[in-house]
This record gives C-alpha cells, structure tokens and sequence, in this order.
C-alpha cells in the first residue's frame, strides 16, 4: 500500500465523524439502496448505489483504494443528488446524504477537488452570491418589473424601508431566472391577496449558501455564521422561502448553529397557515387531476408533506392522485446535492423518469412547491417529451385567486419588460 | 428417567486451543485497529433529546422486530429473522450449559428428576441447540436460494457476501453432522429431542471406535471453521450484525434531537413494497 495513499486516507477520515466512520463498516449489504435509486436506474453502475459508494469510501479511507477504483469513486460521489432516499429504505438507517456531503468537503481538505461544473458554481456564488454570476443589483428586478407591470397589487417594499414582520427570500433561482421569476411575483401576488405585510432583502438579499455544503465546500460553515448574525440583527418574526434547497439550508443546515432557524417558513407551510386562518379563500373552481411531487429537501429531509397538499386540496375542482412513489419515497428529480453541474443529461432522465411516473397515474398535471424542483421537472417534461402540464403550486392558487398572474403571463409580461429595459 | 454418558471420543485440545487462541486474537487485534481507525473521526456532541423512550422503541422496532425489513419484503424480513435468531440462539447455547451446569443439570452424575430436565439438562440444550440450528440453517439456505437461484437485481455477489454466506453454513451444517455422530451412542428415547442432529445420523452400524475417530475429525473440522469465522468477522458483512444496532440507536437519537425523525411517517404511510421483490 503506497505511504500516500495511507496518509490521504487518513486525512480523509479526520474529515468524517466517528459516527459516520462507524456507519462505513456497517452497511449489510443487501442492496435496497440500489433498488430505490433513482440515479442507478439512469446509470446502473454498483458504485453508483449507497453499497457500492461506502463499500469504496471505506477503503479510501483506508488506503486501499486503487487509482483507478479512487477516480470511479470520486465521479460516482458526485453523480448523486443526494436525495436522501438510500437513508430513508436503508434497514440500518446509515444516514448515507450527511455522509457524501461530509466526504465531499472531506475530500476537498484532503486535496481532491469538486468536478469542474461544481467548481464553477461554487466560485459564482462565492463573487456573485448567487451561481448565476449575476450582479446583485438584478436581483430585486422581478418585483420592480412587475410591480410596473401591474401584476402585483402594491409595490413590494424593501426591508431596509419597511421592517415587516414578514420577509420573502425569493432565493436565486426564481430572483435571477426568468423562467422561474413568475413563481416569485405569484408569491408576492398571493402574499398581498393575503393581506399579508411583507417585505423582501432586495439587494440584500443573500444566496442560502446550501450548494455551498451540498458540494462539500468548507466555507459552509463560516458563510452560514455570516447569515445567521444577519438574520439575528434583522430580528424579523418569519422568513418565508419559496425554494425547497433554501429551506433546507436555512431551516435545516442552519439549525445547529442558528436557533433562529425556526423562524424559517417554507411558502407552501405559510400558504397553509394562511389558508387556515381564513386569510387566503380560493373560491373560483380550478377543475384539474394532478400528482404532487415531494421535493427531498422539503419531504424526505424535513418532513413537510401534509402542508403543500392541504393546500392543493383547498382549492375547488382539484383532484389530487399520488404517485407510485409519494411522500418519503417520493422518486428525485435530479436537481438536488450538485448533480445537475455535474450531469445535466443524467438530471434530464431522472426527471423524465418522474414525469413518466405521473403520467402513468392519468393526471393532467403535475405540481410542485419548489421552484428548483420545477425547472427539473420541466428538463424532464421536455427529455420525455409529455404534453403534460408540470406547475408550481403557486400557480394553482392563482388560477383559482387571481388568475390574471398565471405563470404564462407573467413570464411574457416580464419578458417584455425585461426586452424594453 | 433416563442417564445420559456424555460420549468421549479424543479431541486435540492443543490444536483447538491452539487455534481459537490466535483467531480470537487476531479477532481482538483487528478490531482494535478498526476502533483507533474510528477514533480518528471528528467528535460529534452527544445527541441526547431527553426523549429516551421513543428512541428506545425505535431501537426495538428496528433491532429487535427488523420494522423496516418487514415493511420493504416479508420473505426477506422472515430469512433475515431466521438467520439473526438463530444466529443469537446458538451464540446463547454456551451460556445456557454455563447455567445449566452451575445448577447441577449437566453434571454426568445427576439423578435430579426436573420437568423436561430429565437426562440432567441434556434435552434442554438438544432442543435449544437444534430449534436455533435448524432457524440458522433453513435462514442460511433461503439466502442460499435468493441468492444464487432467484438472483435479484440489487444481489452483486461479491466476495464478502458469499465467503461469509458459505462459511456461515459450514458452521452450521459440520455442527448438525457432529450431532448426528453423537445420536449412534444415545438411546432412541433421548435421540429424538436431537430432532434435526437425528437427521444426520449414519446409516448402518459401526464400530464404536470407528465412529469415534469420525467424531475427533468433526469436530475439528467444526471448531476450524467457527476459529476463521472468528478471524473472518471484522472484516466481512457480518460486522453489521455488531453495529447495525449502535447505528441505528445514534442516528434515531440524533434525528430525534433534530426533530426530523422518519420513523412516525414510515409508521403512518408504510413503505411500499421493494419495487424488485
């Protein structure tokens, strides 16, 4: 065993906690990872399942993987969304998405990189705040286009002007892409039918940082610190976050060093909050079957899954199916821990494969809370070429609320703005 | 009531514990080794949710009944439940003499009339011994079928799975053959309390002196393999069966002190069935 090899493996392993060392030694080995995989359906390769991965890693860390296996290993630990699902059908419990996370960073400390498309990201991010690489001052546009554009019903005011009880952390995705900017104008939408006084960070706003541990990238830690203080100083009563991946970061990620995590709201909870309470009536009859999709940072790792569908269900005319696989083992789509920089054609498939699924089940529609979730599902609709819809859950209430703000008006109405500017 | 002679036959007790000395050593070595490997890790605080009783019953659940196995695959679940019970069963059968000779049953000498203890424990231990054995066996050959004849997508069968799967039943089967030999010197009244070891018994008679010379060769052939399953363990599959249940007790405490706890859920929608199964 070459000196090398030992002394990496031991860094590496320094990387990793006892637990999860502990947890490498005591997979059973009887492949229901593999089963539920919804990489390896793409990509049936052994190293690609929760066995295979720590079965390697194990020797990794043990100076005993060859260079070749090391290399196999390192493209298979970044060709995972890290959904979560091998954790949830694992009859040990080995919490297997904590663990490529952890070995990612591990690997980075020992001297192993990122693949290049994380790497790019990342450094977005780090200059950028978010993995665009887009100036800052674009982010608050969507709000001031539609504002003008007269699809909200007040102008949306900024923290710094108005401390709110409320603040909307739109997040990057639906801040920057304009294919996703319709979900953060419908929130704001429905947040003002509401009545809801709100505000949003504007400029201010920061990136969640959660790629940043998703990818294994050790200034996590010091970053989330950063936001935590922020949010502290703010001391705002509910942050609501439209994308799944923000929630878990700030609501998850965040919770063991940041007890201000609590106040971190995803917007399908707060909408049922808001249903409840008698503050937001969906009234007009939306007659449509559709299928929820649970995206994994909002079911699988924290939980919420009665909420989005109460919400769903709320709304006249709707009928809800679920799919084969709902709620903890609800199939990925691909978009989640890196994957997506990495293998956009494997992402393509995963979400083809979800889409597929619920056509099987004869609905017209698919719908889901996460902004993320739905550019992944919609890479999918189009790789498996269905005519089905896929929808926000956002854009169900509106058509029943007010359904002059539909995702396909505003994207155009803000396409021509944005054209005119 | 009937006396049972326990049957002599020579054993080479250097070689045994000859043997058993350096795999059992080993057996400590090594997992000496895998501890500081452990030990290298980062220190995690202790996860304590103050609800110890909920991670008690998932402790339970999951260890003890295999809840997970049995929501995923009921024909897994029942192979796995023979295998780990009969597994713990024989382990146990050791200690039971331990008792049963602490109490006078096993002493040769005994005339102790006891309900079902007659022939002084000896019926006690050959149905303890061959209800586990026969669990660990059948356990083992279900495996042996899934396996190597119904051979499921996620079944890779490699190495560690079928070293372990075939020493396993080695161990097992050279166990029920040296009972077998043993049933040609025990009276048909007690034999049938040996009710799988009587399967094993040869056909036709023999010698006595013949059988035993077959008897000191079982058993060695029986202790050499259960020495390497003690070597063979800290580095095979069967490790799970050692921290399977520490794993699963951290990390039910640690979702719990998370408060993002899977088991009500799984509890609530059970999983569907394994797709492949």
């Amino acid at each position: 065993m070459a000196r090398d090899e030992k002394i990496q493996g031991t860094k590496i392993a320094e990387g990793l906690t006892r637990r999860q060392l502990v947890e490498m030694h005591a997979c059973a080995r009887c492949g229901e990872c593999q089963v539920w995989c919804p990489v390896y359906v793409q990509d049936s390769r052994e190293l690609i399942t929760a066995r295979g991965k720590l079965d390697s890693l194990r020797r990794l860390v043990e100076g005993a993987l060859s260079e070749d296996d090391r290399k196999d290993f390192i493209n298979a630990l970044y060709e995972c969304s890290a959904c979560g699902q091998c954790h949830v059908v694992c009859p040990v419990r080995i919490n297997t998405h904590d663990l490529w996370e952890q070995a990612r960073m591990s690997l980075v400390n020992a001297g192993i990189p990122q693949p290049e498309g994380q790497i790019k990201q990342l450094s977005a991010i780090k200059e950028f705040n978010n993995p665009f690489g887009k100036p800052q001052s674009e982010r608050p546009r969507w709000a001031d286009m539609a504002w003008k554009a007269g699809l909200l019903k007040a102008r949306v005011p900024l923290w710094k002007e108005q401390r709110t009880p409320v603040v909307y952390f739109a997040g990057c995705m639906a801040s920057f892409d304009s294919g996703l900017q319709p979900v953060a104008v419908q929130s704001a939408r429905l947040l003002q039918e509401a009545g809801v006084a709100f505000s949003i960070l504007g400029e201010d706003e920061p990136c969640c940082m959660s790629k940043l541990k998703r990818m294994g990238d050790s200034g996590f830690i010091g970053e989330a610190h950063k936001l935590a203080e922020m949010f502290d100083r703010m001391d705002v009563g509910s942050i609501v976050v439209s994308c799944a991946g923000c929630f878990k970061g700030l609501h998850g990620d965040y919770s063991t060093m940041w007890p201000g995590s609590k106040k971190v709201l995803h917007f399908s909870q707060y909408l049922d909050q808001l249903i409840q309470e008698g503050r937001l009536r969906p009234q007009r009859e939306t007659r449509l079957r559709v299928t929820y999709h649970d995206p994994c940072h909002l079911g699988r790792h924290n939980q919420v899954y009665d909420q989005p569908r109460r919400v769903l269900q709320s709304v006249p005319g709707i009928t809800l199916v679920e799919m084969p696989r709902h709620r903890a083992f609800s199939s990925c789509c691909g978009m989640g821990g890196g994957l997506k920089a990495v293998s956009s054609e494997i992402q393509h498939k995963m979400a083809a494969a979800r889409v597929r699924e619920a056509e099987a089940t004869g609905v017209e529609a698919i719908v889901t809370p996460c902004q993320t979730c739905l550019q992944g599902l919609l890479n999918g609709k189009k790789e498996a070429s269905s005519a089905m819809e896929v929808l926000h859950l956002n854009e169900v209430l509106v058509r029943s609320i007010c359904p002059e703000v539909t995702h396909e008006a505003v994207e155009a109405e803000l396409a021509r703005r944005f054209a005119g500017a | 009531m009937t006396q049972i002679e326990l049957i002599n036959f020579p054993k080479p007790w250097f070689l045994f514990k000859s043997a058993m000395a350096l795999s059992l050593g080993y057996m400590v070595f090594a997992f000496y080794r895998k501890w500081r490997g452990w030990s290298r890790g980062i220190e995690e605080p202790a996860t304590v949710s103050g609800n110890y009783g909920s991670v008690a019953k998932i402790w339970l659940a999951e260890v003890i009944l295999h809840r997970q196995l049995f929501a995923l695959s009921f024909s897994r679940w029942f192979n796995h439940l023979l295998i780990f019970y009969g597994f713990i069963g024989l382990a146990l059968l050791p200690l039971v003499a331990v008792i049963l000779g602490n109490f006078g049953y096993l002493a040769q000498s005994t005339t102790t009339p006891r309900f079902y203890l007659h022939a002084a424990g000896y019926i006690l231990m050959k149905l303890w011994g061959d209800t586990f054995g026969l669990m660990l066996l059948s356990g083992l050959v279900l495996s042996g079928i899934r396996r190597f004849v119904i051979r499921p997508a996620q079944h890779t069968n490699s190495q560690m799975d079928v070293v372990l799967l075939a020493l396993l039943f080695f161990v097992t089967l050279s166990g029920f053959c040296l009972e077998g030999l043993r049933m040609t010197f025990v009276p048909a009244e007690v034999a049938r309390y040996s009710y799988i070891g009587r399967l094993f018994t040869l056909p036709g008679a023999y010698p006595s002196e013949q059988v035993r010379q077959w008897l000191t060769m079982t058993w060695t052939v029986h202790f050499l393999f259960v020495a390497l399953l003690f070597a063979y363990l800290p580095h095979s599959k069967l490790m799970h069966s050692l921290l399977a249940p520490v794993v699963i007790g951290m990390n039910a405490a640690a979702e719990h002190a998370r408060k993002d706890l899977y088991w009500p859920e799984m509890k609530k929608y059970r999983a569907p069935r394994s797709p492949k199964d």
